[in-house]
């Protein structure tokens, strides 16, 4: 599975620690989704698609062999 | 998902005060054979078995427990759902290695030495869970 949220990111200029305090993780959690170590929950994901206005279909995509 | 099984983080830091005097007073009863002597209780039955009962090594081994168990499940400062799985992931791995190294050890150690593998084998579980995890936090953290 591939994730943008490193993009998103940019995009909204936020370092991982601001991510992290604005949904309630770690920056540990951030890190670990964007190096693809770690598949959030349901609920974070809604979260993370909420607090960067897009769908989370576009923050998450399933890979060819998946 | 919370998980209710853990303590607050500051006892983290009182789980290695007990620790580490507890694996020095262990090794000291192991390897030079210490005792406290405040800590024996004479025998009264000398008939039936001729030495007196010290209790250096039960409270050694107990602190060191204790103390393991309080720095194991400690919170971090910020729990949460990926914390949870590495914890999970870090107890399984922690089972998975101490069982390999205590098949591993039974088939290289015999006798007497063997003694020496069965007291080691007690402390290793939270040992390898608390290597592990904050391993994997603190490798997190650097990037």
């Amino acid at each position: 599975m591939k994730n943008t949220i490193k993009v998103q990111r940019a995009i909204h200029n936020m370092t991982q620690q601001d991510l992290a305090e604005k949904i309630g993780v770690s920056r540990q959690t951030i890190n670990a989704m964007e190096a693809n170590k770690y598949v959030p929950s349901t609920l974070l994901s809604l979260k993370i698609a909420r607090l960067f206005h897009v769908k989370v279909e576009e923050l998450f995509q399933l890979e060819e062999d998946e | 998902m919370s998980n209710s099984l853990l303590i607050p983080n500051r006892y983290k830091r009182l789980g290695f005060i007990i620790l580490v005097p507890s694996l020095i007073l262990g090794a000291m009863y192991m390897f030079a054979d210490f005792q406290f002597d405040f800590l024996t209780i004479p025998n009264e039955n000398k008939k039936l078995f001729d030495l007196d009962f010290n209790f250096t090594d039960e409270i050694a081994l107990t602190g060191a427990i204790a103390g393991l168990l309080l720095i194991a499940f400690s919170r971090e400062k910020t729990e949460d759902e990926y914390i949870n799985t590495l914890r999970l992931e870090s107890l399984q791995w922690a089972v998975l290695i101490n069982y390999v190294l205590l098949v591993i050890a039974t088939w290289v150690v015999y006798d007497n030495p063997y003694w020496h593998v069965l007291i080691y084998n007690m402390l290793t579980i939270p040992i390898i869970f608390i290597i592990r995890f904050h391993y994997v936090l603190a490798k997190n953290k650097a990037q």
